[in-house]
Parts: structure tokens; sequence; C-alpha cells
């Protein structure tokens, strides 16, 4: 591969050791991930998907196998804050204005005052919340919540975004215009993108790459190059283009669905 | 397009005092209705059913004997006051640097609880004499009982509530490289303040308990010490006064540590609700 590669993944394997009986929940699983590139994992539930993704973020260190970030451990990317992390649930802290929320990281790292709170409202106006600086968490929707969650993961400029079923809560219509947000704060920052998700729609949206796993153990059963247009808007789901790899990425799910 | 299209709200830390004064007025006066109909119907009742003093002293009984009786009560009710409040504060902040160790040391933890857990089942009015033994006959004593009885409340809500962070908020700080200092103040600890308000709340109303006790069992001074004297000469209407002072005192304590979770803990949820 041409491009500086963000991400590797050789050979990695992970065990959960468990009371009596262990779970391989990852078996000899290699990927590369390029500079700026948005890949998608997807595939049934309990093929690993989680678990690659907090390998990645350091979350969780590897049973076998390498993983490096820009060259570097995942503990030392981590360490210096390049890595952003989105989880399921927004996770905020309900004690916090929305602003301080999305300052944290930068909080934690020792910023300033004045320096945080630029970064935040800057980072608030790009994932749209602006006008609900100072109001509480729960003031806040379910779709409000998650445009938080990723501004504050982007609050350090990390070099990669892992997002773990980021809008799998969410409505369609919010998880579309959340899609469109996603797809155009990748445009403009230029951070590797992982998203972990159910819906092929989604994947084939978004992704440059799809990865489709398979459980048991988890491994990559086959990896979709996705060459539609970008930028990507709502409007890329009426290419052909679009329904076709929609079809091809279906296909290659149910195969993992088959040995479920 | 995107949510913020809709119109944002503006957030309010706190409403004007105007209000929140208004809000207090409206929220209480069925209580003080029922108060004022109370007291009237005892008076009445005292009266007209011919109720023996010693039995049930009406109303005007009662605050003809506070009123004898001003500074003698004032004082008393200083004394008890300061005896429960610095028991309050020495046995929460103990109990909140033990429930803390426990939080964070499985090994203290399943070492000391089974012990802690045997002596909170110790009634007070055995332990206080031992107590008053160890600490004296000053007011040294009445606080080191108080202080036993607000321990445990919060000893055992600190532990509870250190341990009762979100975990996917705990992966965020993680994630965020957080050392364990800003992980303990900026996130298990503001977690654990719903908690704490509780053992706090509990450890307000056993302070002035506690206090009251341990004059019952050896003391010169105090409202438990006017309690017995009065109780010993069966003056009903001044022991009844002592009495409602040290339930006043009670309610008050219990309001400021309230008060004090409005102003530390305003996010939680159960702050928002009725009545
Ligand atoms: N902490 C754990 N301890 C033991 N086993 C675990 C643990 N976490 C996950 N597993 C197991 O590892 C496997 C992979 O789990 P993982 O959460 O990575 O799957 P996933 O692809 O993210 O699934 P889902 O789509 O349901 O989120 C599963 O079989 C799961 O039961
Ligand atoms: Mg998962």
């Amino acid at each position: 591969m041409a491009e500086a590669l963000s991400a590797e993944v050789r050979d990695l394997s992970l065990v959960y050791r468990g009371r009596g009986r262990d779970v391989i929940a990852l078996s000899e699983v290699s990927l590369g991930i390029a500079q700026g590139e948005f890949v998608s994992l997807i595939g049934p539930s309990g093929c690993g998907k989680s678990t690659l993704l907090r390998v990645l973020g350091d979350l969780l260190t590897p049973t076998q196998g390498t993983v490096s970030i820009k060259g570097r451990t995942p503990r030392a990317e981590r360490l210096d804050r390049r890595i952003g992390f989105v989880f399921q649930e927004a996770a905020l802290l309900e004690w916090r204005s929305v602003l301080d929320n999305i300052a944290l990281p930068l909080e934690l790292r020792g910023a300033s005052r004045r320096d945080r709170e630029a970064r935040a409202r800057a980072l608030i106006e790009l994932v749209g919340l602006t006008g609900f600086e100072a109001a509480w968490p729960r003031q806040l929707s379910g779709g409000m919540r998650q445009r938080a969650a990723i501004a504050r993961a982007l609050s350090t400029e990390p070099d990669l975004l892992l997002l773990d079923e980021p809008f799998g809560a969410l409505d369609q219509i919010t998880r579309d215009r959340l899609n469109m947000e996603l797809a155009r704060i990748h445009e403009v920052t230029g951070v590797s993108v992982v998203l972990v998700t159910h819906s092929i729609r989604e994947a084939v949206l978004l992704s440059d790459r799809i990865v489709v796993m398979t459980p048991r153990p988890g491994r990559i059963e086959r990896i979709l190059d996705d060459p539609l247009p970008r930028p990507r808007s709502l409007g890329t789901r009426l290419l052909p283009a679009y329904e076709d790899l929609v079809r091809a990425g279906s296909r290659e799910l149910e195969k993992g669905y088959a040995n479920v | 397009m995107s949510d913020s299209t809709l119109a944002a709200p503006v957030p309010r830390r706190t409403a004007p005092l105007s209000h929140r004064l208004l809000d207090v007025a409206e929220r209480s006066w069925p209580a003080v209705l029922i108060l004022v109909a109370l007291i009237a119907g005892w008076e009445w009742a005292c009266a007209a059913l011919g109720i023996k003093p010693y039995i049930l002293p009406a109303p005007s009984a009662i605050l003809t004997a506070a009123l004898n009786d001003v500074p003698g009560l004032a004082r008393n009710s200083g004394i008890t006051a300061w005896e429960a409040t610095a028991g309050f504060v020495i046995g929460s902040a103990l109990g909140a640097l033990l429930g803390t160790a426990f939080a964070y040391s499985r090994f203290l933890a399943r070492g000391f609880l089974p012990f802690i857990i045997a002596a909170n089942t110790i009634p007070v009015v055995a332990i206080a004499p031992i107590i008053i033994i160890w600490f004296g006959h000053g007011i040294g004593s009445k606080i080191a009982v108080t202080a036993f009885l607000s321990f445990f409340p919060l000893a055992l809500n600190m532990m509870k509530g250190l341990q009762s962070y979100d975990r996917t908020v705990a992966d965020v700080f993680h994630i965020a490289a957080a050392s364990p200092l800003q992980t303990f103040f900026k996130m298990r600890l503001p977690s654990a303040l719903p908690y704490v308000f509780v053992g706090l709340k509990l450890n307000v109303t056993f302070s002035v308990i506690g206090a009251i006790v341990a004059e019952f069992v050896q003391a010169d001074r105090g409202l438990g010490f006017v309690i017995m004297t009065t109780y010993r000469t069966m003056a009903m209407p001044k022991l009844w006064a002592a009495m409602l002072l040290s339930a006043l005192m009670g309610i008050l304590f219990f309001l400021v540590v309230a008060m004090l979770e409005r102003i530390f803990v305003p996010w939680h949820a159960s702050m928002s609700t009725d009545p």
C-alpha cells in the first residue's frame, strides 16, 4: 500500500479468559487503515467488532499479534490523547455543561481555560450544537448527546476516531442526519475513522472500505471496497452503485449469519 | 439541517430568589395549615377533655414553660447543637475517608466491613456509657458518641457511591489518559455525591439523637440533661419544650443538608421531582 498507514493490526488474537472456559473473541485478524481512511466494521453480534475497536483504543491488550497506530503502540497514542472514542451511549458527565463535557479531555491534558473553551466552542459549531453550550446533558435529545460525545472525542485532534455503534440507539431520521455530519467531519478534519455498525446501508454510505466479520472465532470474512464518489451525501443513496454495494455487503453478511 | 435549528433552551442553573421563595411558599402552605390546625385542636382538646397536664400539656402551657427559661433553654440547645454538629462533622469525615479506602481496596473492604457492620448493630445506648468512660465527662464524650453514630452511614454510602460510576464514562476517562487523581475528583467523587447525601441525611438526624442519648447517660448541660431533670421533677411542660426543641434542631439540620445537596448535586434527577 502506497499511502501512509494510520493503523495496522497484524495477526491479532484476543482471548477473554473466563472461569473454566475462554472465549476467543478475535483470531488472527490483520487489517491496515490508511491515513484519512473511513473503515466500517460489520458482522453479526459477537464477532468481535467491539473487541477489535477496544484493542485499537488501548482499552484491551492483545493476547497475540501486534497493533500499531502511526507506527506507535496504542498505549503511546492514547497517552498522547491521539485517539478519540465514541460509544453507543454518549456517556456525558451529568454534572457538567455541554461545553465543559466537550472540553473534558483538554482539561485532563492541562489546557488553559481559555484555550479549551475556544476549542470547545469551535467543536460545538462543527457538530451543530450552537446555542447549547450551557445546557445540562439531560436537557439534550439522544442525537444531540451523541453530537456532544463526537465533539468531545475530537477535542484533542486525534489521529484516529473510533466509533462503536454510535447511532445504534437513534431513530432513522436522526441517524441519517448524524451520518451526514460524520461524513462532513471526516471530510473537513481528515481524521481516520473506524466505525462499528450493524447497518450495511450506513457502512456503504460512509466508508472507503467495509470489513465484514464472522463470529466464533472472530475473523475477517471479507473486505469490500466502496468507491462511491465523495463527498458523500444522502443523495449518494440514489446511485445504482450504492444499491449494488448494499446487495454485495448483505450477501457477505448472510454468510456470517449462516454459521451463527 | 441539524437539531440545533430548534430553539435553544435558556439553561438556568438556579432560578431567581423571588421565584424560589414563591415556590417554597406554594409547596409548604398545606403543611403549615395542618400544623396550625393540629396545635389549635390540641389546645382545645386539653381544655375540653380535661387532659391532665403531666399526660399531655397544652401548647400554651409548653410555650409558657419555655418562655420562663429562655436563656437556659437557649444555652442548653446551643450545647446540644454543638455536640451534634461536631460529632456529625467528625464522624462523617472519618466515614468518608474509610469509605474511600474501602472503595479502592478490596482487601480493606473485605477485611474490615464485617466488623464495621457488626459494630453498627450495637445499640447506641449500650455503647454510650463506654465511650463516656473513655472520653470523660465533658462535651468531648458527647461528640464522640455522636461521631460513632455518624460514622457508619457515610462509610457505607461513600463506598457504594464511589463504586457506582458509569463504566462507559470510566472508559472515556481512560481514553483521555486521566490520572487516578483526576479520575477520582472529576468522575468518581461527583458520581458518588448522591449517595454521600443519602448518608449525610441519615447522619444529621442520628447526630441529634446521639448527642441527647449521650446526655441521658451522663451530663450536666444540654437538652438531654434538661429532659432528664424535668422528668425527675415531673416538670412536663418544660420537658415537652425541650423535646420539641430537639425535634426542631433535627429538622433544621436536615434542611441545611438538603440545601447543600441542592447546591452540590443540582444535576441529580431526584432533585427535579415534586414535591
Ligand atoms: N468482557 C468479556 N468477557 C468475556 N467475554 C467477552 C467479553 N466481552 C466480549 N466477550 C465475548 O467476546 C465475543 C466478541 O464480543 P464483542 O463485544 O467484541 O462482539 P461485537 O461484535 O461487538 O458484538 P455486538 O454486535 O453484539 O456488539 C463475544 O462472544 C462476547 O461474548
Ligand atoms: Mg459491540
